[in-house]
């Protein structure tokens, strides 16, 4: 997957605006959206929120977990432990870019939350490779990503996977008779 | 456009080759030391070495790999093959002592390619070798790894060289994987020209200029 | 050694790596072809004395020309397979016509395969997304806006949009522009999309 393609699933997650305008609900395929009154807030998908702003519709409430004192606890907790620990929003990333980028007016300390989201990624990423290589180290079998986002996973995606492959490929190679049975000469 | 949309049959690693990857084709190319255990009448002139009509039966010459795997039966007596010096056991120890300090691409440059073909071939020394390319595969991931996640902008050419080509490849995901990422944080997202077109242009120009 | 010919024909597109497309080696693959006939003649004639003679013998090297019978075959087909892969991602980097350059480089059946491909491709996207049909090689990456803003890299003529009016592409000209209509050209490199 290419990164713009797991940026545009991010799009769908909901967050909140506070409109200056009015308008009925919307009625799509996707989803009701609406109604939009003045100062009221309300839920729309990201894609919208950030169409909205850049033509200064309205304002976004950033998400709750987009705070400088629970991001530090995170990168704490991060730090600590040696598993991925469970993160506010499975796409905290592509999300922090997004508005940050679109609407970084409406976020307090826009510049340390960036900081600290990327603090948080390179702890999980540095942690992801040495995972990747005591698993192969260790002729591991199989593994568990629990809590690991999509964006996290794919950067990875083709790498990890083909390492396996290559790896199941010569471990066949030392028990005869498994892979080694049928093949074709050409 | 980042995605290539040529993508060539993949090789396929240890013992099976795939019949239409290029990388395979190359790599059962590559010539093994042989001992005749069997005469090949009329065949002498393939023989640069000898002017008699046959190869005799004990003739020791070098093989391609396709044919040493085709004429090769367990049953019965055609040929011997012998293992190539860089899986033999002094090279074995070297392995094992530290997989890190060969060049695999001089050595191979099919280095994990061959030696798991080498296993077709009957010989008391499979199990080592089995164990001692897995062993070099694991010992050296790291270092892969490491290098194909910090290799952005920076030169790794000195370090790539010494990559055989299973190794090559999977230091192309990473870099890929890592880069296309690192795009998308900087922003750089935007619709670009095809590589092949780039490619191509590239060497149209130099067409011109020679 | 048998089988030379063939394998440099192999060599040639592996040299190549990201995609291009070589010139068609007509010669190279009459040579292989020429091989194989010989090696083919020459088995046919020893399996019929070894029949005729009981010269059982002739069994190894009835084999061995047999091996380098089904090598050449290997390779030849490997080497056309793997050109087909190539021109059928030109119809997804360039479009649907070909730059003359690129065309000269592909053997007569080569062109056929391609218009019979694009022609394929034409056929399911007319017949995908309702009425108007679906072009699925646009949008390879989720648009962010509807129209972008290029700089035109060279000369490229009249260029129409959709409600009819024409622009100059002009090079080092800039443009506002329906996306959809210009990321052939980008891809092409005609066009630059510009972020502002």
């Amino acid at each position: 997957m290419d990164p713009s393609e797991v940026e545009f699933l991010a799009e769908k997650e909901m967050v909140q605006i506070i409109p200056n305008f009015s308008l009925d609900k919307v009625y799509l395929i996707g989803g009701d959206l609406g109604p939009f009154n003045p100062g009221l807030p309300v839920q729309v998908p990201v894609w919208l929120a950030l169409n909205l702003k850049q033509r200064q519709k309205c304002r976004i409430v950033p998400p709750e977990w987009m705070d400088v004192q629970k991001l530090e606890e995170i990168r704490e907790q991060e730090r600590r432990e040696e598993t991925f620990t469970p993160i506010p929003s499975p796409y905290y990333m592509e999300l922090t870019k997004l508005l940050l980028n679109h609407a970084a007016d409406n976020i307090p300390k826009a510049d340390e939350i960036r900081t600290l989201v990327k603090d948080i990624w390179d702890t999980r990423i540095a942690k992801l490779r040495l995972s990747i290589d005591s698993f192969i180290s260790h002729q591991e079998a199989h593994a568990k990503l629990d809590n690991l986002t999509l964006m996290e996973i794919n950067t990875t995606r083709s790498f990890l996977l083909d390492s396996l492959n290559s790896m199941y490929k010569l471990r066949s190679n030392t028990q005869p008779g498994s892979a080694a049975e049928k093949t074709m000469d050409y | 456009m980042d995605t290539q949309s040529y993508m060539p049959v993949p090789p396929g690693i240890g013992m099976e080759e795939n019949f239409f990857s290029l990388d395979d084709i190359l790599l059962s190319h590559e010539r093994l030391p042989c001992r005749l255990q069997t005469t090949f009448p009329r065949l002498g002139f393939l023989e640069k070495s000898s002017d008699t009509q046959d190869i005799p039966e004990g003739t020791k010459m070098e093989m391609p790999l396709w044919l040493a795997k085709g004429l090769y039966e367990q049953k019965r007596r055609v040929l011997t093959v012998e293992l190539p010096k860089v899986y033999r056991e002094g090279w074995r120890t070297v392995f094992g002592a530290d997989p890190n300090v060969v060049d695999l691409h001089k050595m191979g440059p099919y280095y994990y390619g061959l030696g798991s073909q080498m296993l077709h071939f009957d010989s008391p020394e499979n199990p080592e070798v089995a164990q001692t390319i897995l062993q070099t595969f694991i010992g050296r991931f790291r270092r892969i790894m490491d290098s194909s996640q910090n290799a952005y902008d920076s030169d790794t050419s000195a370090l790539v060289e010494r990559l055989d080509c299973l190794e090559r490849a999977l230091f192309r995901a990473g870099q890929s994987g890592l880069n296309a990422f690192q795009r998308w944080e900087k922003g750089h997202a935007h619709l670009t020209a095809s590589n092949l077109v780039i490619n191509y242009r590239k060497r149209k120009l130099a067409d011109m200029n020679s | 050694m048998f089988c030379e010919k063939a394998v440099e024909l192999i060599r040639e597109l592996h040299r190549m790596g990201d995609g291009q497309l070589p010139a068609f080696n007509e010669d190279g693959i009459r040579q292989v072809l020429e091989e194989m006939k010989a090696l083919y003649e020459q088995n046919q004639s020893d399996v019929n004395e070894a029949k005729a003679e009981g010269k059982s013998e002739l069994i190894p090297t009835i084999k061995f020309r047999h091996n380098c019978l089904l090598r050449n075959q290997r390779c030849i087909a490997a080497y056309l397979y793997d050109r087909l892969l190539r021109i059928r991602a030109l119809r997804w980097e360039y479009g649907s016509v070909l730059p003359t350059n690129i065309r000269f480089h592909m053997c007569a059946e080569e062109l056929e395969w391609f218009n019979q491909y694009k022609k394929s491709l034409a056929t399911y996207m007319k017949s995908i997304g309702g009425e108007g049909g679906l072009d699925i090689t646009q949008d390879m990456k989720p648009p962010k806006s509807l129209y972008i803003e290029v700089r035109c890299l060279k000369d490229h003529g009249e260029f129409e949009i959709e409600d009819g009016t024409v622009i100059l592409l002009k090079k080092n000209s800039q443009h506002f522009l329906p996306r959809w209509k210009c990321e052939q050209l980008i891809r092409q490199g005609v066009l630059e999309h510009v972020i502002s």
